[in-house]
């Protein structure tokens, strides 16, 4: 010991100290486990953690009969794990070095993202590419490959504005439709049938619970959640018959140095839609993984709009394709006797309106008028049932309303009447636009697919059945989720011996009537309709209704040609081709557009 | 002799010590992944265990030597010491932006560790024959000047843990060397005072480790990415701790420097809040046995080489546990026993064997 040991107080002063230190160091340790242990060990978790989805493949679009249409191809997505540390910029080196995609781009890619998803870096890349990767894994630590189906449009362009496209769900989207379990980085149905039975299709996604290290090396899989696959969906389309329309459509277009059309194919007796083509179209492959800036702004800067489907958002005119609604109105209304004939003199004799190229056809009963498609005959039923009759039989045919098929953005077209032209022009009714009006001019509007429509009520004896594409549903097991019976509409309120005579004077068209000349030899029995509308905007569009066989229509088609002139000149031919394909007909097609119409139509 | 050495032994201190070495090398093996497949795996455990029983054997021969003689070395370790920490400016090689390190065949030694030994061994030696009379800033001027040269060799290599290590001795010590308490006050208030001067002689990244100290989220992924995951992995180690070799943030890299400066976070998270108590109880019983054989000595110089062995020890526990914990800003110290490295292994052995020695000189009313 210490003798006079002044200082032992100081000692023990330390000791104190020295034991403070250790309980101030024990209690925050325990504050840290005890108290926050919660807290830190889901840190922890969300350190060594990550999900890598799977997303679920979409279902398979057949043709009516059972060919695929649009199916999945797998595709590998170079992913960057999102990581505690930062991602070594040698690694970002490399990985621009593997996919032509430039350090700044993959840092932006990373600064943009948030969440604990792999940050996709270039989609759908080589297998080459994906099988340098899975050989040299300690090179990329931290880099994933995502396998993710991608939809494959077996067909390209054809039948593009049906099926419609993909792509990544918007922020407006996902705002909008978060509670049916859409997740940011989704892939969603945008157009056509895959934007409409999105949901049935789309399946659902999985997941791979992978625990990871520092650097984003995968060292275990601690849970793995498989994909559903979504439902099919088994068309209305028929392959053969799609690709036939589109060929008709392509080659007329060219060799009349048209740019735009479209073309409707139905069944009358179900509202089952064959076909659709509308021109120019657009390759959904291309919205597929991201349609990069050159392919979006070529489908952009195209005056003729690729992206609309013209079959039912395109409203045009219907031209004298109405006077099949003029004359079914006119007979019903009791206006005309089949059998009265009206003098044709070259225009009308209140108005002087006439035909187009002004030729005088002289006496004409009602067939005769139809199959002859004169204008003077129609301005006299106009003239005599009035604008308020026309327009009750235009709204009985459907018109002025959406047909209700299974597509998005459907138009309503446009009914003539006296409402419209007061809630518009703020103007009164005039005769001369019931004259318009009668000939399927003026303010009447229908789309393609409407026009189909109205031709087949008339084929189907006034039957008016919902168009729609899809027959079934079928989950990947077999189970049918969902079949699609014929809907009947609504029926043609008008005696049945006025649909017969309607069906006449159409019949009449194709054998002496403006079509005649294109269906010369034309070995199964069909009905049709030529018509022109008029168009401020440059040349006429020329359109064409038809359908067949005869005495029992399966078939019912509509064509129209924008600015391809007189109808019987433009859209016939397709029509014919269309038809030809229909009931499996080989014959050459006739050139119809060299030749001169059989009549000058309207 | 061998049984009076035997009978005088201070078995706590010994135990606690041996305990701590004992957990050490079960934890850096886990740090260093001796459960998983590699070449090397055992290095680590293997160089720390040879040394730490070479270190015993070294401190049990030093028994048959009396401490006191260690007072006439004072002087002349001083100058070994200063040649030391010049040398390893000169031809020293760095590691982590410092330059610590000296090659002596396979060893590398880091000098700053023996230095902080030989500090309280010269340092003790010149305040024996001051007791009580550390009154002026003159009375103390030599004494500073004294500490101050090795002081800031260290500073300049840079290692300011190390640096402050020599602060926390030389108050210590001069706090039982019977500084008059104003004076100490004082300084520490003049200190206090000049910090704002300090802070421009820091280096920046020292000044990153200030800021990300008071807040870590400053730079996550940077200076504060230590302090983060340190937390994170004694945190998420809770009550029971996940087991050895079962630590998350340690077995998968997040936690860096794992078996070195943030050796305890693996302990926090692989054995829990209980683990981590029984190593705090363990120093407490170092520390306490220091404070004891301070107490006790049978001489001035005895009371004031125990008196800077046991600042030593735990300033290094207060500021390596506070940085590990995030109350204290990231500073290389290591954990006394726990962390590995030789020349700290050895240095803190080393001091124990003179604070046995110290004991086992203690007044001989026995006899």
């Amino acid at each position: 010991m210490i003798e006079n040991d002044e200082y032992e107080g100081r000692v023990r002063a330390l000791g104190i100290m020295v034991v403070m230190v250790i309980f101030i160091l024990l209690a925050r340790v325990g504050y840290l486990q005890v108290m926050d242990g919660e807290y830190y060990a889901n840190l922890a978790d969300g350190n060594r953690i990550r999900i890598i989805p799977s997303m679920a493949p979409r279902g398979t679009f057949f043709d009516r009969n059972g060919v695929p249409l649009v199916m999945n191809r797998p595709g590998f997505t170079v992913s960057l794990l999102p990581l505690t540390a930062p991602v070594s910029e040698e690694v970002v080196w490399r990985l621009s070095q593997l996919l032509k995609v430039s350090v700044e781009d993959i840092h932006k890619k990373i600064d943009a993202h948030s969440g604990f998803d792999p940050i996709h870096i270039k989609q759908d890349v080589t297998p080459d590419i994906v099988s340098i990767i899975e050989e040299q894994k300690n090179l990329y630590p931290g880099v994933v490959i995502e396998v993710q189906p991608v939809r494959d449009y077996v067909l390209k362009q054809e039948a593009a504005h049906t099926f419609g496209y993909v792509s990544e769900i918007s922020d407006a989207e996902l705002e909008k439709r978060k509670d049916e379990g859409y997740k940011s980085g989704d892939i969603i149905g945008k157009f056509g049938l895959e934007k409409i039975y999105d949901k049935e299709i789309r399946g659902v996604n999985g997941g791979e619970q992978v625990e990871v290290d520092v650097t984003g090396k995968p060292v275990q899989v601690l849970g793995m959640k498989e994909p559903v696959p979504g439902a099919d969906l088994y068309l209305t389309i028929d392959k053969n018959l799609q690709e036939a329309a589109e060929k008709a459509v392509d080659e007329q277009l060219a060799a009349i140095n048209a740019h735009a059309a479209a073309a409707v194919v139905m069944n009358p007796q179900t509202g089952e839609v064959l076909a659709i083509v509308s021109r120019p179209a657009f390759d959904p492959n291309l919205f597929a993984h991201g349609i990069s800036t050159k392919d979006w702004n070529a489908i952009n800067t195209n005056p003729y709009h690729p992206m609309d489907n013209k079959a039912i958002t395109g409203e045009y005119p219907p031209g004298s394709t109405f006077k099949i609604v003029t004359g079914t109105a006119a007979l019903a209304s009791g206006k005309v006797t089949p059998e009265e004939k009206i003098f044709d003199s070259g225009h009308h004799w209140i108005i002087p309106k006439g035909n187009a190229d002004g030729e005088a056809l002289g006496w004409l009963n009602f067939t005769e008028a139809m199959a002859h498609s004169d204008n003077v005959y129609f301005y006299e039923m106009g003239n005599r049932m009035g604008i308020d009759t026309l327009e009750h039989y235009a709204r009985m045919f459907g018109l002025g309303k959406v047909t209700g098929i299974d597509l998005p953005y459907e138009a309503e077209g446009l009914v003539a009447n006296r409402e419209y032209k007061r809630k518009v022009y703020e103007d009164d009714w005039y005769l001369s636009e019931t004259f318009d009006a009668a000939i399927g001019q003026g303010f009447n509007l229908v789309t393609p697919l409407q026009a189909a429509m109205v031709m087949g009520e008339i084929a189907a004896n006034g039957k008016r059945y919902r168009p729609h594409l899809v027959n079934r549903i079928m989950s990947q097991d077999g189970v049918i989720i969902k079949e699609f019976e014929p809907e009947l509409l609504s029926e043609l309120d008008v005696p049945p011996y006025v649909i017969q005579l309607v069906q006449t004077g159409l019949h009449d068209v194709t054998k002496y009537g403006t079509a005649a000349r294109t269906f010369q030899g034309f070995t199964v029995d069909i009905a049709g309709k030529t018509g022109t509308a008029e168009n401020s905007q440059g040349r006429d569009h020329g359109w064409f209704v038809a359908y067949g066989p005869f005495n029992y229509p399966t078939i019912v088609v509509a064509v129209i040609v924008e600015q391809g002139g007189y109808g019987a000149q433009s859209a016939v031919p397709i029509g014919r081709r269309i038809l030809e394909a229909a009931f499996g007909l080989n014959q050459p097609a006739p050139s119809g557009n060299s030749a001169p119409p059989a009549q000058k139509p309207q | 002799m061998t049984k009076r050495i035997f009978r005088r032994m201070d078995f706590a201190l010994i135990a606690a010590a041996a305990g701590i070495i004992i957990m050490s090398l079960v934890i850096i093996g886990s740090a260093t992944h001796i459960n998983t497949p590699s070449d090397e795996r055992y290095w680590f455990v293997q160089r720390q265990g040879l040394f730490a029983v070479i270190d015993v054997a070294l401190a049990v021969f030093l028994m048959n030597f009396d401490y006191k003689m260690l007072q006439g070395y004072g002087n002349k370790l001083y100058v070994f010491n200063l040649v030391m920490l010049l040398a390893v400016m000169l031809v020293g090689h760095s590691a982590l932006g410092a330059q610590r390190w000296i090659s002596l065949g396979p060893i590398n030694i880091q000098p700053s560790e023996f230095s902080k030994l030989i500090m309280i061994i010269s340092l003790a030696g010149i305040l024996e024959e001051r007791v009580g009379k550390l009154h002026t800033v003159h009375d103390l001027l030599p004494v500073a000047g004294y500490v101050g040269l090795p002081f800031l060799l260290v500073l300049k290599q840079p290692d300011l843990g190390t640096s402050l290590v020599f602060l926390a001795i030389f108050f210590g010590m001069i706090f039982v060397c019977g500084i008059r308490l104003r004076l100490l006050f004082g300084i520490f208030a003049a200190g206090i005072a000049c910090l704002p001067i300090l802070w421009h002689f820091l280096k920046d990244y020292q000044k990153m480790r200030i800021m990300v100290f008071m807040d870590p989220n400053v730079d996550p992924l940077g200076s504060g990415y230590h302090i983060i995951q340190s937390k994170i992995a004694i945190g998420s180690g809770m009550l029971f701790g996940k087991g050895l070799f079962e630590g998350t943030q340690s077995q998968l890299n997040f936690l860096p420097e794992n078996h070195t400066d943030f050796i305890f976070a693996v302990v926090g998270e692989e054995l829990g809040f209980v683990g981590a108590a029984v190593l705090l109880f363990l120093y407490l019983v170092l520390l306490w046995r220091g404070i004891q054989i301070a107490r006790d000595a049978s001489d001035i110089f005895g009371r004031l080489l125990a008196t800077g062995i046991t600042s030593m020890l735990a300033f290094h526990v207060l500021v390596n546990v506070g940085m590990t914990t995030g109350i204290m800003p990231v500073t290389g110290i290591p954990l006394p026993f726990m962390s590995y490295g030789v020349s700290s292994l050895t240095t803190n052995i080393l001091a124990i064997a003179v604070l046995l020695n110290i004991h086992l000189r203690k007044q001989k009313l026995l006899f």
